[in-house]
């Protein structure tokens, strides 16, 4: 699905690719990096019409199994093509440089190229020269008023100008003086103030710089170091919470027009082209049918605007635009030269395999199965630690609560470490959580053992050194999972990048999942990069650990704007693990690619 | 007889017909073309997706693709990583001439959901090719993949043979397809525990529950799933490399079976 560029570069080598779509065949040029090899494109094109021409036959009669018996011998073919791309992009006779009377200035006159303008005499006075190359000494001397330009430009022969040399001297020459004139003046009024000056040195005088200190006493002495007394101010309540039939948490509204529903049936427009071309009623008829019914092969410009259309549409559902107009490119490589079957629409066959791409995007490599993984780390005898990162206010500390629910239900038990130290009440939220999940799962029904506990440190302490402590009290204590909570931070945020990396780096753990919110836009696309970037940069290891999975939240709050799951997973390829659809506990979900990607087509 | 109850019918048809106007004539002759074609039609579909197909399903770099190529040209060729699936028939080398399509499907993560979705309705029979060399440290995908097979709806209905073929023996550190049933049988085990823990989806799916493999209480067999499966083991490049020919008569044996 991201076939939109061609090239792709691995270690030292470059490779580049053509698909055609006709005959399933896959081209790929492989080369070294560091060499910039200009007939590559070329050797491709020629490869590839040379290849499907020779062996045509065989692909369309025999199918695989002609594909499997033919033998293809094209080596000596390769090598001679290989041999011409080389050799035209050798031969290339240096141009010979045009005399200046073949080149266009030549035609001109002086006058119309020598740009008077009043204050800057920068004109380039371009006299004619009698050289050869057309470098040397075309930038006539700007600066007016050297003699020595003048002497600088050769006397030119066979002149059209009307303006004689000495006359552009002597005009130059003015202009200079005028200047210096101007200069002069400015210099001669300048020293007059700082004559003035000159009498003698006086000392500064500050405005406040005399009285004592306490007249610049403005504190308060009432309020002076008591921090619960804040001054009664008379505050509007109203304009202070703004309009309060405002959703919280909602950050924009979409104003979008509503898809018009009549698709315009890409048929009807097939027999205007071959109507225009031919101009008769009947070939107009037989160009429908011929649409209709027979073997056409896609071209981009029937293409383009059903992919112009989704895109818009894909935009319209919340996906990234960048990553829409990169998914658009990538279905239209993926179908070009393809041929149509009978009775399919270009709209139906680009509708297809978008359909098909956005499916493959939303089943990224291996699912992430945390249940799994928490058995296999329990026969280990070690905890299983995930940790949550995430921008600020997208659901990591209620998510985690929910997650945490989910495993004392499986019967694992949790310990939630509080790194974050820096959110008022983020501690506190997690105390509440641990009571109430220890109030529906109390220790008498699974044994004697408390589910759910919560290892804090207070405030303002050192996140990593929290959740190292944490790890290590889990497995002392006998605890199948550890959750880390972490402060929300942006992700343009250097020093809080560094210092979530620094705990990811330390404490290596299993999983990491970054908490999402179904709401965001373009902004999901920065926030992964940028994540994963500060992961990358700030980890030792040679594989440095990048976030694992994704947390989709607040899903309940868009009914079928489904996109940001498309462009989450798109720049991570990784997963969507969870998707949260609410505040209760209950309200985990795990992601259904198919209905996602139909709730995104849908018109 | 049958000719003669005709006849006079037909003449009836006829002497109406041309008594009554030529457009509802021209009206009628259109709509039985229609209803002729559609019928047509339908019965060609029917035909096609009878089900006579054969799937290679597997992990990446199981062998597929060669087993494929083994199968149907006895030749060795080399493969690439599928990115789309392939198909022809295979006959079978004892008289009965029944044939099968053969279907290898690409077994990358990405893509092999997307293919079984297409070509499951089809399927007669299943071969989940399992690279015997790098079992152990693949186990866990194996079943993974295994499992979403296994639970897949259609298959469940449709219960077509499943043959395991553990490919690759002819390597020297290739596991007998005795562990690799053990092993998978004990992962498979957990799987459709956690799995069936999971979340449920979004928007609570139409599946319901997910579909439990096997029977509850006792751990999980193979005998235990609705369809026979065997196990079976193959290499496709075949012990003398890629002059020789592909050991894989067990797999011929079923093939033919199936056919």
């Amino acid at each position: 699905e991201r076939g939109g560029n061609n090239s792709f570069t691995h270690e030292a080598l470059t490779l580049k690719y053509k698909l055609d779509n006709q005959f399933e065949l896959v081209f790929v040029v492989g080369f070294q990096k560091i060499l910039t090899l200009t007939y590559v494109d070329k050797l491709i094109d020629d490869v590839h019409k040379e290849f499907r021409d020779k062996y045509r036959n065989e692909f369309q009669q025999k199918g695989t199994l002609g594909l499997l018996n033919g033998t293809f011998d094209f080596k000596e073919d390769f090598l001679r093509l290989l041999r011409d791309a080389e050799e035209s992009s050798r031969v290339r006779a240096p141009t010979v440089m045009k005399t200046f009377e073949q080149s266009l200035k030549s035609q001109k006159t002086v006058k119309c190229m020598i740009e008077t303008r009043g204050e800057k005499p920068k004109e380039k006075v371009k006299n004619k020269k009698n050289k050869g190359p057309k470098k040397e000494g075309t930038e006539a001397v700007a600066a007016p008023g050297k003699a020595s330009a003048g002497d600088k430009q050769p006397p030119a022969a066979g002149d059209k100008e009307e303006l004689t040399k000495d006359e552009i001297l002597q005009k130059n020459r003015e202009e200079f003086f005028r200047r210096h004139k101007k200069a002069g003046e400015k210099s001669s009024k300048s020293p007059k103030p700082e004559a003035q000056k000159e009498k003698g040195k006086k000392p500064r005088v500050w405005d406040l710089g005399n009285s004592n200190a306490k007249v610049l006493d403005y504190s308060n002495s009432a309020t002076n170091g008591s921090a619960e007394a804040a001054p009664a101010e008379e505050f509007d309540r109203d304009t202070a919470l703004g309009d309060r039939n405002r959703e919280p948490g909602r950050l924009y509204d979409l104003e979008y027009e509503s898809d018009d529903e009549a698709e315009e049936e890409k048929v009807t427009q097939n027999p205007s082209k071959p109507s225009a071309k031919k101009g008769g009623g009947l070939g107009g008829m037989f160009g429908m049918l011929k649409g209709l019914v027979g073997s056409k092969s896609l071209t981009r410009e029937d293409m383009d605007p059903v992919l112009e259309k989704m895109k818009d549409h894909l935009i319209a559902k919340n996906v990234a635009a960048e990553i829409a107009v990169q998914l658009c490119e990538s279905v239209a490589k993926k179908l070009e030269g393809k041929v149509m079957g009978t009775f399919t629409t270009v709209t139906s066959t680009v509708k297809q395999a978008l359909q098909e791409a956005l499916v493959q995007i939303l089943q990224p490599q291996r699912r992430v199965d945390v249940l799994r993984d928490v058995l296999e780390a329990q026969r280990h005898r070690r905890p299983y630690v995930v940790t949550f990162c995430g921008v600020n206010g997208v659901g990591k500390s209620t998510n985690l609560a929910k997650i945490s629910f989910w495993l004392i239900e499986n019967g694992f038990s949790v310990l939630i470490a509080a790194c974050d130290t820096f959110r008022a009440g983020a501690v506190e939220q997690l105390r509440t959580h641990t009571r109430r999940l220890n109030a529906l799962h109390p220790p008498d029904s699974h044994g004697g053992r408390t589910m759910v506990q919560l290892y804090e440190k207070g405030y303002g302490k050192d996140a990593a050194g929290i959740a190292m402590e944490a790890i290590s009290y889990a497995r002392n204590q006998g605890f199948d999972v550890v959750l880390v909570d972490t402060a929300g931070r942006m992700q343009d945020n250097a020093p809080l990048m560094t210092a979530l990396a620094k705990l990811i780096a330390v404490n290596t753990p299993d999983l990491v999942l970054f908490v999402g919110e179904a709401l965001v836009g373009n902004e999901a696309v920065d926030q992964l990069v940028k994540f994963n970037k500060a992961l990358a940069d700030h980890s030792m290891a040679q594989t440095p650990r990048l976030i694992d999975g994704i947390v989709l939240t607040k899903f309940d709050t868009i009914d079928d704007k489904v996109g940001a799951a498309i462009s989450m997973t798109y720049i991570t390829s990784k997963p969507i693990v969870f998707v949260g659809t609410g505040q209760t506990y209950c309200d985990l979900r795990s992601l259904n690619a198919k209905a996602v990607v139909a709730a995104l087509m849908k018109a | 007889a049958m000719a003669g109850g005709l006849e006079p019918h037909l003449e009836a048809l006829r002497r109406e017909l041309l008594a009554s106007d030529p457009t509802v004539l021209s009206v009628l002759l259109a709509l039985l073309a229609v209803v002729i074609t559609f019928l047509i039609w339908r019965f060609v579909q029917a035909r096609r997706s009878s089900r006579k197909a054969v799937l290679l399903l597997g992990l990446c770099d199981a062998g597929k693709t060669l087993l494929f190529a083994r199968l149907l040209t006895g030749k060795y060729r080399d493969t690439q990583t599928s990115i789309t699936d392939s198909s022809a028939v295979y006959r079978a080398s004892n008289d009965k001439s029944a044939s099968v399509t053969l279907i290898d499907l690409p077994g990358h993560e990405s893509l092999r959901l997307q293919f079984l979705e297409r070509f499951k309705a089809a399927a007669r029979a299943i071969v989940f090719v399992v690279d015997s060399v790098a079992f152990q440290r693949e186990v866990k995908d194996v079943a993974e993949f295994l499992y979403q097979v296994l639970v897949d709806s259609t298959v469940l209905k449709n219960a077509p043979a499943l043959l395991i073929a553990c490919n690759k023996q002819d390597v020297t550190m290739a596991k007998s397809a005795k562990l690799i049933q053990q092993q998978l049988e004990k992962e498979l085990n957990t799987l459709r525990v956690t799995r069936s823990a999971a979340p449920t989806s979004l928007d609570g799916s139409s599946t319901g529950a997910p579909a439990q493999l096997g029977k509850k209480g006792k751990d999980f067999d193979f005998s235990q799933l609705p369809m026979k499966v065997e196990f079976v083991e193959c290499s496709a490049r075949g012990s003398k490399g890629e002059e020789g020919d592909a050991d894989f008569e067990g797999l011929e044996k079923w093939l033919a079976k199936i056919a």
